[in-house]
């Protein structure tokens, strides 16, 4: 009986591995051949993502691997344990079908893949992960740690706050941050020297600074499509973080040269959109490849995979441990959106000041069937864009390719009603 | 114009402050050297009690002006205390509140406590919001005790009693200023608890109470005596119509805290506040440094009059930090010591 069973798991995580190769390369060349006119600077991101699949983004290199969940994983403290943070947060469908049959039947997709691709071991390196950092997010979110599968993962419980603003949080989270560091030098065997904690934070500043570049290209001309532009930061948290910069400064001065020549991929008429709720990570990109499909432009987008990434900065004032862990942890606390925290009137404010920004003539509000907290939220939020006189779709969807052509009736009928919109 | 203004935005203000700081302390403990008069009403701790200080702090002027009769005060006394008022107040509004962050000797002897503090790397520490918000009224208890003490030694005060004039300037007597500033050009007769009635006894030996509290207070808390310095309390009747100004621009604040995060007197309004413009609080010292750690362009910015002088950019947020990360490249003594620990 037990083999059986042994085999009928390694053949659903090989299955997955192998129909998860052909979901992203299905994307990627819907992507690629997108348009005649190619930035060749995005060959790296694709590069990395196709890569990412196949689970090959370590091949040569030996080191130490940590996988996070969510947004809130103070990353820097991971170099600094001179490890590499890869996040896991999958947007596989094929992955979503192989953890489905272990979740309740009301799962997010999000979860579910995410639980699918920990569950089948398809990880993004070939490596032995040393171990698999979950904040306390959403309620599915953090009990990922707890559903009985037989199978031995090293999850570690990173404690969130469930609000930012009090003082209490931010003592609570500092402490947690804190904990998280003595626990990486225990199970990376490396100790967190001042120097190298440093060296970290200035690692990814440097990268915060190239993706700031980047998203304020963004607001000044529409060089980019959302979809390809969603792509390049979600490969942030797939590939080494210099090379990744690196990468990304090239990609700016190519496009910068474009727009210097007034050579844009994107039709300028086009309905301006904001894409914002459950976040479209790699290779979950149905929506913004409809949406632009349709002949809208995502301008800008409000993702913990993209936009919420790499935007907020961390400020030391001393540098010695006693200051820069404090600042870290605000880094991932004082400025995040993420709706797990109540009250939480930034996120209101920061979706207001990028309609503002980016000149947003529309909102397109994903939900995923099942994430209770994206779904509440919109309550709120399409209270607040009707008041600023917005128009808003809202969307709930899941991983898989069933509901396109709904998607696609919607979608166009929205963005043709903004383009109505613009004539009068 | 913009090439000089793109400059300064992406200069490290806290350096020029360090160096501006260090000028104001030479001008206001030696100044007397060079024979340099800069009047009596200065607003910051220009300490008399120094024979070498070159003005006078505007406290002892006021103790004294108002140390009179009420009939003399709304005599001719009274237009001399208008005067000084008046001239502090004009001294005042140049600079505002950066009279604190940028020239007060007491502050800075507390910034250089704080650097050799950090040199050792011993963590400081902050108030919690309630202590904040209870201990931050002492200075104006202070300034009103500072007023009404020398107007009671000459007027009975609801009735009471003549207060003695060993209060004669009162805040004086407990003023770190008095004991430390002589100390710097070697003048140590400021140490001494006198011994003549109980009220001398009382009050000096309170001021060298007060003098050890300043030295290990700012070991462990930045800043910590300006909390309750009433120069302070006085400086921020004032504050809304200074030419110098720090202003935020709510629309573009994303909360991150960076802002509180630096902030050496841990005011919380600057991050928390994205209503008011105008966002000097009364312990505010206009150091800048929050500007300085402010990634969003167009968000905290200071300005003289309508001149802009000191602005939040990403670019400069960006340039600041990242020149630490060549500082750290160059391979100097510093590899040696961390290595080490």
């Amino acid at each position: 009986m037990k083999k059986i069973e042994n085999k009928r798991y390694e053949r659903l995580s090989a299955n997955s591995q192998k129909r998860l190769v052909i979901e992203s390369d299905n994307v990627l060349h819907e992507l690629q051949n997108e348009s005649e006119d190619k930035i060749t600077g995005l060959d790296y991101f694709y590069d990395v993502a196709g890569k990412f699949a196949r689970g090959q983004l370590s091949a040569q290199e030996k080191k130490k691997y940590i996988a996070t969940n969510c947004v809130q994983v103070p990353i820097e403290l991971i170099y600094a344990a001179d490890a590499i943070p890869i996040r896991i947060c999958s947007g596989a469908y094929s992955m979503s079908q192989a953890g489905d049959g272990l979740l309740p039947a009301k799962s997010c997709s999000l979860v579910s893949a995410t639980f699918g691709a920990i569950y089948t071991n398809s990880f993004p390196v070939d490596q032995e992960i040393l171990s698999i950092i979950t904040p306390t997010t959403c309620d599915q979110k953090k009990k990922l740690s707890e559903i009985p599968t037989g199978i031995d993962q090293p999850f570690y419980t990173l404690e969130l706050p469930p609000a930012k603003d009090s003082e209490e949080a931010r003592e609570y989270w500092y402490r947690s941050v804190k904990k998280f560091k003595r626990k990486l030098e225990k199970i990376t065997g490396n100790r967190i020297s001042r120097r190298r904690l440093k060296g970290a934070i200035l690692k990814v500043a440097k990268a915060q600074q190239a993706f700031r570049n980047f998203h304020q290209l963004r607001k000044e001309q529409t060089i980019i499509s959302g979809t390809n532009a969603i792509l390049v930061a979600n490969t942030f948290f797939y590939d080494d973080i210099e090379s990744w910069t690196r990468h990304l400064n090239d990609l700016i001065s190519e496009l910068k040269q474009r727009s210097d020549r007034d050579q844009t991929v994107v039709e300028n008429n086009n309905p301006r959109l904001l894409l914002t709720g459950s976040p479209s990570i790699f290779p979950n990109l149905k929506l913004p490849i409809m949406i632009e499909k349709m002949g809208g432009t995502i301008v800008v987008d409000e993702f913990c995979s993209s936009n919420r990434l790499l935007y907020d900065t961390v400020a030391v004032d001393e540098w010695n441990m006693y200051d820069m862990i404090p600042a870290l942890a605000d880094r991932y606390l004082k400025a995040c959106t993420c709706p797990c925290f109540t009250p939480n009137p930034d996120r209101e404010r920061k979706l207001l000041a990028y309609i503002k920004d980016f000149q947003v003539e529309g909102v397109v509000y994903q939900s995923f069937s099942g994430c209770q907290l994206y779904e509440l939220e919109s309550l709120r939020i399409s209270r607040l864009l009707e008041e600023a006189n917005i128009p808003m779709l809202y969307v709930e969807t899941d991983y898989s390719p069933d509901d396109k052509g709904q998607l696609a009736t919607r979608t166009e009928a929205f963005i043709e009603s903004l383009k109505t919109n613009q004539h009068n | 114009m913009n090439k000089l203004q793109k400059h300064i935005n992406n200069s490290n203000i806290s350096k020029f402050r360090l160096v501006f700081q260090i000028l104001a302390f030479l001008l206001l403990i030696y100044g007397g050297y060079l024979s340099i008069d800069l009047g009596t009403s200065i607003p910051t701790f220009a300490c008399p009690y120094n024979q070498e200080c070159p003005g006078t702090c505007y406290l002892i002027s006021a103790q004294h002006q108002v140390h009179n009769t009420w009939a003399s005060l709304f005599g001719f006394r009274g237009k001399a205390l208008l005067a000084g008022l008046l001239s502090f107040v004009l001294l005042f509004l140049i600079l505002n509140k950066a009279w604190c962050g940028y020239i007060c000797p007491l502050g800075t002897i507390q910034d250089w406590i704080t650097k050799l503090r950090n040199r050792i790397g011993v963590s400081f520490s902050r108030y919690d919001d309630l202590s904040f918000k209870r201990l931050k009224t002492i200075k104006y208890v202070l300034l009103v005790l500072l007023l009404i003490i020398p107007l009671g030694m000459s007027n009975s005060i609801f009735g009471l009693p003549l207060l003695s004039h060993d209060l004669s300037a009162p805040f004086c007597q407990i003023c770190p200023g008095r004991i430390i500033t002589p100390l710097f050009v070697g003048d140590a007769s400021q140490l001494f608890v006198d011994f003549t009635n109980a009220t001398t006894m009382f009050m000096s030996s309170l001021g060298i109470i007060v003098l050890a509290l300043f030295i290990v207070g700012s070991i462990f808390k930045k800043r910590f005596f300006c909390f309750f310095c009433p120069m302070s309390a006085l400086h921020f009747l004032f504050s809304k119509i200074a030419l110098l100004r720090l202003n935020k621009n709510g629309e573009n604040c994303t909360k991150c805290g960076n802002c509180y995060r630096v902030c050496d007197v841990g005011i919380k309004a600057i991050a928390e506040d994205i209503d008011h413009s105008y966002i000097v609080k009364d312990d505010c010292m206009m150091c800048l440094k929050c500007i300085e750690a402010c990634p969003e362009n167009d968000c905290l910015k200071a300005s003289f009059l309508t001149l802009p002088v000191f602005e939040s950019t990403e670019e400069g947020f960006f340039s600041r930090n990242l020149h630490l990360d060549h500082e750290m490249q160059k391979p100097s003594q510093k590899v040696i010591e961390d290595e080490k620990d």
